[in-house]
C-alpha cells in the first residue's frame, strides 16, 4: 500500500507555521524581559511536556509488542506517529542543558557546604548529568528508530520476521524506559529542589507519563476516525483506551496520594516543605487541579461500560488527563520559582512555540505510512478482534 | 403438550451459527433464549437478547456506600468518641482515613460484585440444572454450543421451538423435561444430615484431641514470642546487676520537675512570685487541682474542716485566717513543694503551673469569704 494520500490542508499547516514563530519571538522576548530562570522553566516545564507524551506513545507501541496484543494493532500508526516527539524532545532537552546552572541548586557555589548535597554529589554533578542525558537520548532514539521506522518499513515489506524481531525487542526496552524515565524524573524534577527526595518520584512520572501518552493516543484515534481515515477502527477498539485509560488513572492516584502520605506522615523537615510550598498559599488551587481533573473526572467517565465507547465521553476523558498532566509538571516544576504560580504570557508564548513545533512534527509524521500498519500479519486479527 | 418440558435445546459446532441462529429466532418470542457453551462467545449474551447487567451500578453505588461509612467511622471514633493526638496531626486527619476508605470501598465493591452475582442475577442456590440431566451436557461441556429455548409459561409451544432450531441450522434437537425431584427436605433426610455432622464432629474432635496427645505441638509465630528483648519488671543477662529495668543515672531530673533552690517556705516566699497571670482559666485551673489535691484536708473552702479532719481529729491549716491572707505567694508555693507539719510534699503530683494556679485558687477563696463592696458589682 501507498503512503497515505489523504487530503491536507496547506492552511491548518501555515497556521501552525505562524503560531510557531509568534511563539518563537515570544520566547526570544521572554528570555530578555522575564529573566533566565522563567525563561529555563518554561523550557525545562515544554519539553518534558512533549517528551512523556512521546515516550508514554513509544511506550504504548512496546507494550503491543511486549503482550502480543491484537486489539491495537490497527491503531498503531497513531502512537507511533505521537512518539515522533521524543526525537523533536532530545534536541530541546539538550539545551536545555544550559539553563542547568541556573535553575538547579547543586550547581550553585553555596551547595559545596551543605552536608546533604555533598553527599549527593557523585549523582549531581555536571558531567554525569551530561552522560545520563547522552545515555537516555541514545537509548530513546535507537528503540523509536527500531520500533517506528521498523514498522513503517513493514508497509512495504509485509515481513512478518519483524513483527517478531519486535517482540523479542520489547522486553529491552520496558527496561530501558523504567530507567530513563526514572533518570528524567529525578534529574529534571525531583533535581530542582535536590535536598527533598522520594523513592516513589520515579513511578510517580511513569504514571504520568502513561496516561498523557495513552490521552494524546486516544484524542489521535478520535481525530482520524472522525476524519474518515480510521473507518475499520470501531468502539471495540478504542474502549480498551478507556479501560487503561481508566486503569493507570486510578494507578497515578495511588501513587501521588501514597507519596503525599508517607511524606505527611513522617513529617521530616527536608521532606515535607517539598509539600508545604505546593499545596499551601497560593499553589493550593493549582494542587487542587490535580485530584480533580487528573482523577476524579476522568474516573467517573470512564468507569462505566458506555463512557469507554463513546467518542464524546472518551474525549472529554482524555482532554481532562493531557490537561491534568501538563498541570501536574507545572505544579512539579514552577513553584522552584517561589511562592506565586507564575503564568502569563512567557508561558503562553513558550508553549505556542512548543505546541506549534510538536503538531508540526506530528504532521509530519502523518505523511508516513498509511493510517494503518498494513503490513502487520496481526492486522486482520485485529480488525476481527471483539470485545 | 408444554406440559413438563424445561427447554427445547439445540446443538451446534459453529459460534457464530449459534450467534446467527439466536438472532433469528430472538424476535419471535417462542420462549425465553438461553446459551449453554464451553467456552465465552463475543456477542452471543446480545443475541441471547440479555440486557445490560445492572452489576457495575450496583457495585458502584456499595463501593461509595463503603467509602461513606468508613469516613463517617474514622471521623467518629478519631475525632469524637475516643479523641486522642497522634504523632502531633490533627484529630481528623483525612490523609490518614485515605487507606481505610480505599479499603473498605474495595471490599464492598468486590462482595457486592461477588454476592449479586451468585445470588441475585445467577440465582443461586440452584441444586441440579435440569439441562444437566439432558443427553446434550456431554457435548455442552466439551465441544458443542446448545441454544435453549426455555418454557416461560403454559403456552410454550415445543413443536414451534423445535421447528425453529432445525429451520436455523441445529445439527440436533432435544427436549428436556423438567426432572422429577425429590422433596429437597423431608424429617428423614433432615435428620440423616444433623447426625451425619454430629459424627464427622465427634471424628474430627477425637482425632484432634488424639494427635495433639501424641504429636508434640509446636507453637505457631514461636519466633515472634520469644524475642531476645527487655520486657518490664524482668530479669536481664545484659547488664551486670541482672536488672532488666534500668535505674535513672543520678541526677536526673524530669521534665517539669526542677529541684527548688529553696530551702524552706519562707526563702521561696522571699525568692518567687506567681508567674501565672491571673486569669478565668488559670482560676478555673486551680479550682481543679485544689478540689482534687487541697480539699480533702483543707476543705472545699478552705477553711481547714474537711470529712478528713473531723475523722482523723487533724487540724490543717485553716486558709482563710488572717494570718494565712497574710503570706505571700511564694510562700504558699514553697509549703506545695516543701510540705509542712503533717502534709507531705506535692511536688511530685502537680507540676509547676498546676501549684501556682492552686496558689490563685486560695486567693480566690480568700478573698470570696471577705468580699468588698465593689465585687458585689
Amino acid at each position: 500500500m501507498t503512503p497515505n494520500d489523504a487530503p491536507r490542508s496547506p492552511l491548518a499547516r501555515n497556521a501552525l507555521l505562524a503560531m510557531t514563530v509568534v511563539g518563537a519571538a515570544g520566547t526570544a522576548a521572554a528570555y530578555l524581559s522575564a529573566g533566565p530562570a522563567r525563561f529555563w522553566a518554561n523550557w525545562i516545564l515544554w519539553t518534558l511536556f512533549l517528551l512523556t507524551i512521546g515516550l508514554g506513545n513509544l511506550f504504548l507501541v512496546a507494550l503491543e509488542r511486549l503482550v502480543g496484543a491484537h486489539w491495537s494493532v490497527p491503531m498503531r500508526r497513531v502512537p507511533e506517529r505521537i512518539a515522533s516527539l521524543v526525537p523533536l524532545a532530545i534536541p530541546m532537552l539538550i539545551i536545555a542543558f544550559f539553563g542547568v546552572p541556573v535553575l538547579f541548586p547543586w550547581t550553585f557555589p553555596e551547595a559545596a557546604h551543605n552536608p546533604i548535597l555533598m553527599q549527593k554529589t557523585p549523582w549531581l554533578n555536571l558531567p554525569f548529568f551530561a552522560i545520563r542525558l547522552a545515555a537516555c537520548a541514545l537509548v530513546w532514539l535507537l528503540f523509536y528508530s527500531f520500533f517506528v521506522r521498523g514498522s513503517l518499513r513493514q508497509d512495504a515489506s509485509k515481513d512478518a520476521a519483524f513483527t517478531i524481531k519486535a517482540r523479542k525487542l520489547a522486553p529491552l526496552f520496558m527496561v530501558a524506559f523504567f530507567f530513563t524515565v526514572t533518570i528524567v524524573a529525578f534529574d529534571w524534577i525531583s533535581g530542582l529542589e535536590p535536598e527533598w527526595y522520594s523513592d516513589m518520584f520515579g513511578v510517580y512520572l511513569f504514571a504520568g507519563t502513561f496516561l498523557s501518552g495513552i490521552a494524546a493516543m486516544a484524542l489521535g484515534v478520535l481525530g482520524l476516525i472522525r476524519r474518515n481515515r480510521l473507518p475499520d477502527v470501531k468502539p471495540k477498539h478504542f474502549y480498551n483506551l478507556g479501560t487503561l485509560g481508566l486503569a493507570f488513572t486510578v494507578f497515578y492516584a495511588y501513587i501521588g496520594f501514597a507519596q503525599y502520605m508517607l511524606i505527611w506522615y513522617a513529617n521530616l523537615p527536608e521532606e515535607v516543605v517539598w509539600f508545604k510550598h505546593r499545596i499551601e498559599g497560593p499553589w493550593y488551587p493549582v494542587a487542587m487541579l490535580l485530584p480533580i481533573f487528573h482523577f476524579a473526572l476522568p474516573f467517573f467517565l470512564l468507569v462505566g461500560a458506555v463512557g469507554k465507547k463513546s467518542p464524546k465521553v472518551l474525549r472529554i476523558a482524555m482532554l481532562s488527563l493531557l490537561f491534568a498532566h501538563f498541570v501536574d509538571l507545572y505544579w512539579l516544576i514552577f513553584p522552584t520559582l517561589g511562592a506565586q504560580p507564575l503564568f502569563g504570557w512567557p508561558e503562553l508564548a513558550m508553549g505556542c512555540l512548543f505546541l506549534g513545533l510538536g503538531f508540526l512534527q506530528i504532521r509530519r509524521a502523518m505523511g508516513r505510512g498509511a493510517d494503518m500498519p498494513v503490513g502487520d500479519p496481526l492486522l486482520a486479527k485485529g480488525l476481527e478482534w471483539q470485545l | 403438550m408444554s406440559n413438563g418440558t424445561f427447554a427445547v435445546l439445540g446443538l451446534y459446532t459453529d459460534a457464530q451459527k449459534i450467534v446467527d441462529a439466536a438472532n433469528q429466532i430472538r424476535p419471535r418470542k417462542l420462549g425465553r433464549l438461553e446459551a449453554y457453551t464451553p467456552y465465552p462467545v463475543h456477542g452471543l449474551d446480545r443475541a441471547v437478547g440479555l440486557p445490560p447487567s445492572p452489576l457495575g451500578k450496583l457495585v458502584m453505588g456499595m463501593g461509595l456506600l463503603g467509602t461513606a461509612l468508613a469516613l463517617l467511622f474514622e471521623w467518629w471514633t478519631s475525632a469524637v468518641d475516643y479523641p486522642l493526638i497522634t504523632g502531633g496531626k490533627a484529630l481528623f486527619s483525612w490523609q490518614a482515613f485515605v487507606p481505610v476508605m480505599f479499603e473498605v470501598t474495595v471490599l464492598f465493591a468486590t462482595f457486592t460484585a461477588g454476592l449479586a452475582m451468585l445470588f441475585a442475577f445467577n440465582k443461586l442456590p440452584f441444586f441440579g440444572h435440569p439441562v444437566l440431566h439432558s443427553k446434550a451436557i456431554k457435548g455442552i461441556t466439551r465441544d458443542k454450543l446448545a441454544l435453549s429455548i426455555e418454557s416461560a409459561d403454559a403456552t410454550f409451544d415445543v413443536e414451534a421451538a423445535r421447528q425453529a432450531l432445525l429451520d436455523n441450522g441445529a445439527e440436533s434437537v432435544e427436549v428436556v423435561p423438567v426432572p422429577a425431584w425429590d422433596k429437597p427436605l423431608s424429617l428423614v433426610g433432615l435428620l440423616r444430615t444433623i447426625a451425619a455432622i454430629t459424627a464427622a464432629c465427634i471424628v474430627a474432635g477425637a482425632g484432634l484431641y488424639g494427635a495433639e496427645k501424641m504429636i508434640p505441638v509446636v507453637p505457631p509465630m514461636l519466633h515472634m514470642h520469644n524475642q531476645p528483648k527487655l520486657n518490664a519488671f524482668r530479669s536481664s543477662t545484659f547488664f551486670a546487676d541482672g536488672r532488666g529495668m534500668r535505674p535513672a543515672v543520678a541526677g536526673t531530673v524530669a521534665r517539669g520537675h526542677l529541684p527548688p533552690a529553696f530551702a524552706t517556705p519562707d526563702e521561696a516566699g522571699l525568692m518567687l512570685a506567681n508567674p501565672l497571670p491571673l486569669t478565668q482559666k488559670s482560676a478555673e485551673r486551680g479550682r481543679k487541682v485544689f478540689n482534687d489535691h487541697c480539699a480533702v484536708c483543707h476543705g472545699s473552702v478552705g477553711d481547714g474542716v474537711s470529712m478528713l479532719s473531723r475523722a482523723y481529729g487533724g487540724k490543717p491549716a485553716n486558709l482563710l485566717s488572717n494570718e494565712m491572707r497574710g503570706r505571700s505567694d511564694g510562700q504558699i508555693y514553697g509549703v506545695i513543694m516543701l510540705g509542712k507539719n503533717a502534709m507531705p510534699s506535692y511536688a511530685p503530683d502537680l507540676d509547676e503551673s498546676d501549684r501556682w494556679a492552686a496558689v490563685h485558687y486560695v486567693r480566690v477563696l480568700q478573698r470570696a469569704q471577705n468580699a468588698k463592696d465593689e465585687d458585689l458589682r
